[in-house]
């Protein structure tokens, strides 16, 4: 029994230490975030777009008064130093009490080691891009909030768009980064082929490095395997890289590319025209949603303005997370009847939220899974520039398993009358 | 089985023709100065960004797109000058005479200054300049594609070989340095300017790194981390090999290549672990390399 | 030389104190005196003049070996971790230092390099059993028995590795005291001669090789519950460089120094984080090689003079 004689006084500390936080808080002088997407390295050049959007977003944000009348300002981290520095800026900053919210992160890999210390930390925290969905699987996280959706719904739509789009394939070849991401990005592809089509056959499954400078022999393997239909979700450098090296070595005449991070390249790259691309979810900022809603356009000419580019999904993605979050504030404030909502009340008011973002609708799930709407359109080059035609709207609710399912077991149940009912290419203009 | 074991053939060259530059510099170095160069993977990727930012600049400023050839060869020769010289008349040969653990670390420094120093010069984001790449155009062999700058690289890889070879064994300045490497002390009382001979055989190393990132830009991309990655490919090659073995670096670029190749072809899961588990199996049988010998014992 | 234990106590007590003063110091200290244990391990074999430049391997290993116990096994008790840890990567110092102890010089330097690139090679690539480049997680741990909060076990986590510190600290003074530890640096100085006089060079070094990776070892467990995630980039090569580094930052003469260079660091990166972040190698390199040119018996030399150490016989050097 000496152990409850120990702990007691502990649990009245952690009693009274939860008390103290949960009570409400005074208004700050300003809402201070840590951002965390790459900066640096071959990943840049998808992570820069996700920083830029965060920046046209506070500055938007801060035009219209800031968060309930709190002004925004943010600290960006670079996931290129990898997840212990990571790991290390993520306390440094959580600890700091002057921090009130976080943006983290870009990467699979960071989420997965974040969310744990998000929870230790009480640290409200939406993950604003990763997808894996072994994020959630097992896992009840009180305060990590991810309202991008995950892979499960992502990568069943590609699979489900190409099958639809080309109705004969039989060979299909996988190239994806080595990690969470593309391993599971991998498993939920060939358990899509398995149920829906089961005679597809894939030739070769390759995981180079992320962050890879070459990917030479690679294309060899691939092209020596005669795929119909080459399968990736590499991304930033890597996936410029790989275009970039591929395309002169006849690889895409002969094999039809899905790339499911394609639009993010559109505008950096040559992306073969026909290649299926996609934003993973629906954030494509001139789709028919998005321009109903009405957010995405004043985003994109103050985006265009401060960078002279056109906003990328990365972007798009950011800056529904700050308007998710934003949303969290108020529904929190409005909850509670505070001036200023405790860690504790903004990550309850995130639980089964529903908010309108820039390019569609996100409910959060009971696991903080956001459920979005999934886009994936064909490459074609309008008025010289290359865009996503074609388009297919898949619904969000749909293509996730019910919660408590092993996803794989319930991706391998569907059939070929699942692949029937979805929306067709083209469906959605 | 032949038409498949073609392309195997010609990836694995075309992998060694890269890896072989960079690992013969720091095999080179290390014969004649016996010092193992730890920044010798940052002058590679400064070399590459170099030589990027050149054939860039090239294209942009409108002028013939074939001067991107020379202006890789420039752009490696411009980097092993301005920094040769200079890493070997200060930090270098401050260490002369010192025990090991002194020399890795001075240039362990060197390393993390450069990486830095590149980030400064020549930002964190990934560059790409491939116009050498598109004027060869492509040729198909055994029923792939492969760009005929691949090829090529491959041909140069092998001149360079033979060159250095030849410079050894011909050259006046060869012969001295083969001296510096057969006997130190003995080529030094037979008046021979060591110092001079060292700073020779490191800038030569540092142009065969430069030369090394140079001749890769076209086919790869060019961003922080690149240094340390070859770092330790450049290290395993020319551990394979025997340090100090020209001939062994040649030899062990194919063989690390071949395990790279045949792994990314029939066992992906262990494309990055190949080059190692070789390095591994060679070092168990042979510590001192397939070419090289163990040094006598200190007494 | 009175001075001096004074000084290590008032050092120790002022570690103790500081995350009072300044609570975000408490998990930036307990990494630094983690990767401290693995500097001192590669201090011990720099006595005997050999460069371990795959050093990082045996703090993964640590690391790694806590994460699998913790999370696939499922014993997840600090207590056991931390022991279990250290075996692991003694027995893998012991079954790498049999082979790799023969060599000398550079080659010492580039196998252990090599070794340590298989490793890292290897736990980036097995993705089932490492999780691959994402690493490896671990809850928080209890403590005999004892569940924790976060906070609670991390402020405990501080002050148990400052007692080890202290602990293994000690011991480690009276090895190096003992004739094993004692014919370290005569492998330094005179290898041929130590052997005349009947020691085995081999046998001395391997005992200083597994000492040397169950600091390591130490290390990487208290890394691994502090940080609550394990991954590849422990094993990378500039890892074990920076653990070198470290190591002669501080000096390499006495128990402390690795540990001084470890602090010095970690609370300069700190710092650095925010001013300076895209120059942070190029700082630690500039030092680093100031280090070696002005202050041979690195950090802990300046205190060491201030306490008006001068008798700096039988001390071994780089």
């Amino acid at each position: 029994m000496r152990k409850t004689s120990f702990m007691r006084p502990i649990a009245a500390a952690a009693a009274l230490l939860a008390a103290g936080a949960a009570a409400a808080e005074d208004k700050p002088e300003s809402l201070n975030l840590g951002v965390f997407t790459f900066m640096s390295g071959g990943p840049a050049a998808y992570g820069m777009p996700g920083r830029q959007g965060a920046e046209v977003m506070i500055d938007m944000i801060n035009a219209e008064g800031g968060v309930a009348g709190v002004p925004v300002s943010a600290t960006y981290v670079d996931e290129a130093q990898g997840a212990e520095g990571v790991i290390s800026e993520y306390r440094r900053l959580s600890e700091d009490p002057a921090y009130g919210f976080m943006i983290a992160a870009l990467s699979s890999g960071n989420c997965l080691a974040l969310a744990p210390i998000a929870d230790q930390l009480n640290m409200p925290t939406i993950g604003w891009n990763c997808d894996t969905h072994q994020l959630y699987l097992g896992n009840d996280y009180q305060f990590f909030y991810r309202p991008n959706g995950n892979t499960i719904a992502e990568f069943m739509a590609y699979a489900l768009y190409f099958l639809d789009k080309n109705p004969d394939v039989s060979r299909v070849a996988i190239i994806n980064p080595d990690y969470s991401f593309g391993h599971d990005a991998a498993e939920i592809v060939k358990a899509t082929l398995k149920a829906v089509k089961p005679e597809v056959e894939i030739v070769a499954e390759l995981f180079p490095k992320l962050g890879s400078s070459t990917f030479q022999t690679e294309i060899s393997r691939l092209s020596a395997a005669r795929p119909d239909v080459i399968f990736s979700n590499m991304w930033g450098g890597d996936l410029e890289n790989f275009i970039r090296q591929a395309a002169p070595r006849g690889l895409f005449r002969t094999s039809v590319g899905v790339f499911a991070l394609g639009e993010s390249a559109l505008q950096s790259v040559d992306v073969p025209e026909g290649s299926i691309v996609g934003v993973l979810g629906d954030g494509y900022w001139m789709s028919p949603d998005a321009q109903e809603i009405g957010l995405a356009a004043p985003f994109a000419e103050a985006y265009r303005a401060k960078f002279d580019a056109d906003p990328v999904f990365p972007s798009v993605k950011m800056a529904n997370a700050f308007l998710v979050m934003k949303a969290a504030y108020e529904k929190a404030i409005a909850d509670n009847n505070v001036e200023w909502p405790s860690k504790e009340q903004l990550a309850a008011a995130m639980e089964g939220m529903s908010t309108t973002t820039m390019t569609g609708e996100m409910t959060f799930r009971e696991d903080n899974d956001g459920v979005v709407d999934q886009l994936v359109g064909t490459v074609a080059k309008v008025d010289g520039k290359l865009v996503m035609t074609d388009m297919a709207r898949y619904d969000g609710e749909t293509m996730l398993p019910p919660l408590g399912e092993d996803p794989i077991a319930w991706i391998g149940s569907l059939t070929p009358e699942f692949l029937a009912a979805m929306p067709k290419p083209g469906s959605y203009e | 089985m032949l038409q498949t074991l073609i392309p195997l053939f010609v990836d694995a060259l075309a992998n060694a023709a890269l890896i072989f530059f960079v690992a013969v510099g720091l095999t080179l170095v290390f014969s004649v100065l016996r010092i193992l160069n730890v920044a010798h993977g940052s002058l590679y990727s400064i070399g590459a960004y170099v030589a990027a930012s050149v054939g860039l600049w090239i294209v942009a400023a409108g002028l013939p797109a074939w001067l991107t050839f020379p202006a890789l060869v420039l752009s490696a020769a411009f980097t092993a000058l301005l920094f040769g010289p200079v890493i070997e008349r200060t930090l270098i040969r401050w260490t002369y005479g010192k025990s090991e653990a002194v020399q890795v670390l001075v240039t362990f420094g060197l390393f993390l200054i450069l990486e830095d120093l590149q980030r400064m010069v020549f930002g964190v984001q990934s560059i790409y300049a491939d116009t050498p790449m598109a004027l060869l155009g492509i040729s198909e062999i055994g029923g792939i594609v492969y760009l005929n700058y691949q090829l090529a690289l491959i041909g140069l890889a092998v001149a360079v070989l033979i060159g250095l070879r030849l410079f050894i064994r011909r050259s006046r300045t060869g012969k001295l340095l083969a001296a510096v490497v057969a006997d130190r002390e003995v080529s030094q009382a037979m008046g021979i300017d060591t110092n001079k001979m060292f700073m020779i055989a490191f800038t030569l190393g540092v142009l065969l790194a430069a030369l090394g990132g140079a001749m890769a830009t076209p086919t790869t991309g060019v961003a922080p981390g690149l240094g340390a990655d070859t770092m330790v490919l450049a290290f395993a090659v020319a551990a394979i090999g025997g340090l100090g073995q020209v001939e062994g670096a040649a030899v062990a670029s194919v063989i690390v290549a071949v395990a790279k190749v045949l792994a990314i072809y029939y066992a992906p899961a262990l494309d990055a672990v190949a080059p190692y588990l070789v390095m591994l199996a060679v070092l168990l049988v042979r510590p001192y390399g397939l070419f090289g010998a163990g040094a006598t014992r200190r007494i | 030389m009175r001075a001096l234990p004074l000084i290590l106590a008032a050092g120790l007590a002022l570690l103790a104190l500081a995350p009072l003063a300044a609570p975000y110091l408490q998990f930036v200290l307990t990494v630094a005196v983690a990767k401290g244990f693995a500097a001192l391990g590669v201090a011990l074999l720099l006595r005997a003049g050999l460069i371990s430049l795959g050093h990082a391997m045996f703090f993964a290993v640590g690391a790694y070996a806590a994460a699998f116990l913790a999370q696939a096994v499922g014993i997840n008790d600090f207590l056991l971790l931390l022991p279990f840890a250290v075996a692991v990567s003694a027995l893998a110092g012991l079954l790498v230092g049999a082979f790799l102890v023969r060599y000398r010089a550079i080659f010492f330097a580039m196998l252990n390099l090599a070794v340590s690139m298989v490793a890292y090679a290897l736990a980036s690539k097995l993705y089932s059993i490492t999780g691959g480049t994402d690493g490896l997680r671990i809850d928080v741990p209890t403590l005999m028995g004892m569940s924790l909060e976060k906070a609670q076990f991390d402020q405990a986590l501080y002050y148990i590795s400052l007692v080890l510190l202290a602990v293994v600290g000690w011991l480690v003074h009276r090895y190096l005291k003992s004739p094993l530890g004692q014919a370290l640096a005569a492998v330094h100085t005179n290898e041929v001669r130590l052997e005349y006089l009947g020691v085995s060079a081999w046998s001395t070094l391997l005992a200083a090789y597994t000492i040397s990776a169950a600091l390591a070892g130490i290390g990487g467990a208290i890394a691994a519950v502090a940080i609550g995630h394990v991954l590849p980039e422990y094993a990378f090569w500039t890892e074990s460089g920076h653990l070198v580094l470290t190591a002669v930052l501080g000096g390499i003469a006495g128990i402390a120094g690795p540990f001084v260079g470890s602090i010095f660091l970690e609370l300069i990166h700190t710092v650095a984080v925010g001013y300076a972040a895209e120059a942070w190698n190029l700082i630690v390199g500039v030092a680093l090689l100031a280090v070696i040119f002005f202050l041979p018996r690195g950090l802990f030399g300046l205190i060491e003079s201030a306490a008006g150490v001068k008798d700096h016989r039988g001390e071994t050097e780089l």
